[in-house]
């Protein structure tokens, strides 16, 4: 069995999960559209309840 | 896409940048010469970029990419070059071309996130005809210390105002030497050349083009001087109107809630009134959904240190004042009246819909999606798709907001681990 694992989107959630199985120890491969990755979140300016900085 | 789980077989298609990312230190050295101007996809229009670019300055890969269908250099005909000649790395590679990669893996992690609803689709609001109308991430860009006004909310009308200014300089300073060449060549001041010829004393052809150039010249310093001062009196847009549930709760549209639009556009009037007290801030609204862990608290932190007017209704139609401001006319489910607000700016909280190309993806890979067009889970098993070795977190699977797309991402992780490490059993989501 294949123990490597590809995550498709590199927002918030394929970051999160990139990185929990890389620190698990699996080879991840994280694919994204754009030029970088972040997603929809590097465009925000702060984020709710608490105000903090999206970036 | 071929396979299954424990064995899957993935062609992917890795785009040309045109930049060779081993050399690239992301200096910008590139971007600050190069000849062509684009539209930042980054700040959704509301600035330029160039053909070179990096999406954000933050962003990670630090690389460049050159976006080939603008770059002058990959048009029939045109040759460029500039950011090959400032390179200081070398890294500008016009020859590079996209790369199929074979990437196999036990286990596939979909998170694909979601796209905004387009607000032109709903003509009563009219977004891309009424300038001050636009959507919470056109604002979220406004806000921005980063971005394009550098966290300064002005209306939309008066940004462009401010960007008219300096091609009509200009265009003025080019009628001017025009009007200079026919000053040279009679050896007469266009003013007094302008008196005499209105009075009938002169004509003839020469005189007539000359005339006409008085005319525009005169015209366009006066537009000139009027939009200066115009742009001198600019403040802040102080009345800012928030519209929930555009393109959301829509029989029309998305029949679903996007769960986290209300909490945005609280955020969003309490920045706005931290950045300019004289912000008067409105949000209407069928309802407030505020449901989370301290999200009511904030709720009233809305009201009570930002001063937002929270106006139940559901707007029916925004028109546009001479002036350029937006007007919304909704009733008063309270006083039961049909009011008209004028305001500087309107802020649609638009639906989250499916990312954009979901459907293909989902045809590759050959999973299911619900009627929303949203990957298809079962309720019991959140993070399962209809293939076994698939797995769904984060917006691809339902609207959600930050801490829940990053805890189920957390868990798509655990449970692709679960699944790969034999320990976990694969129940299949239906």
């Amino acid at each position: 069995m294949n123990r490597d694992v590809l995550v498709i989107g590199g927002g918030i959630a394929g970051i999160q999960a990139s990185l929990d199985l890389a620190e698990m120890g699996f080879k991840v491969s994280l694919v994204e559209r754009l030029p970088s990755i972040g997603g929809k979140m590097s465009q925000l300016d702060k984020t709710f309840p608490t105000n903090d900085c999206a970036l | 896409m071929e396979g299954e789980l424990g064995d899957f077989r993935v062609a992917v298609r890795k785009k040309a940048r045109y930049v060779d990312e081993a050399k690239c230190t992301g200096c910008g050295a590139c971007a600050e010469k190069c000849p062509t101007a684009t539209s930042d996809a980054y700040n959704l229009g509301l600035a330029n970029s160039k053909a070179i670019y990096r999406y954000f300055a933050q962003g990670i890969p630090s690389t460049y990419t050159i976006d080939a269908a603008q770059c002058r250099n990959f048009q029939p005909g045109k040759k460029c070059g500039v950011c090959a000649k400032v390179c200081q790395a070398g890294a500008i590679d016009y020859t590079q071309t996209d790369q199929v990669l074979e990437v196999s893996a036990g286990a596939i992690i979909l998170a694909t996130g979601y796209e905004l609803f387009d607000a032109g689709r709903v003509p009563e609001y009219g977004y891309g005809r009424i300038q001050n109308v636009i959507t919470a991430l056109e604002f979220e860009r406004l806000l921005s210390a980063s971005g394009p006004t550098h966290g300064h909310v002005y209306r939309i009308s008066d940004i462009r105002l401010k960007e008219e200014i300096p091609e009509l300089e200009k265009s003025v300073q080019k009628a001017q030497r025009g009007l200079e060449r026919f000053e040279k060549q009679f050896g007469q001041a266009s003013g007094e050349f302008f008196s005499q010829y209105s009075q009938g004393k002169l004509t003839g052809e020469d005189f007539d083009k000359w005339a006409e150039q008085v005319k525009l010249t005169k015209k366009m310093e006066e537009e000139l001087g009027e939009k200066k001062s115009r742009a001198e009196t600019i403040e802040a847009a102080h009345k800012i109107a928030f519209i929930q549930c555009v393109g959301s709760r829509d029989m029309r549209f998305n029949r679903y809630c996007s769960g986290f639009c209300c909490m945005h556009a609280i955020k969003e009037a309490i920045i706005a009134r931290e950045h300019d007290h004289e912000a008067q801030v409105s949000i209407f609204g069928m309802d407030i959904r505020a449901v989370g862990k301290g999200f009511e608290e904030y709720r009233n932190r809305g009201a009570k240190e930002a001063g937002l007017n929270y106006i139940r209704s559901r707007v029916a139609e925004i028109t546009e004042d001479k002036d350029l401001s937006p007007v919304i006319w909704y009733e008063d489910t309270k006083a039961r009246e049909v009011k008209a607000m004028p305001v500087d700016l309107v802020v649609l909280a638009t639906a989250c819909e499916p990312g954009a190309g979901v459907e293909m993806l989902a045809q590759i890979v050959g999973v299911s999606l619900n009627d929303f067009g949203f990957i298809e889970t079962n309720p019991l098993q959140p993070l399962d798709t209809t293939r076994k070795g698939i797995f769904v977190c984060g917006c691809a699977q339902s609207p959600m907001d930050i801490p829940e797309s990053v805890a189920q991402a957390s868990s798509a992780a655990a449970r692709a681990a679960q699944v790969l490490s034999g320990s976990g059993s694969m129940r299949l989501a239906s």
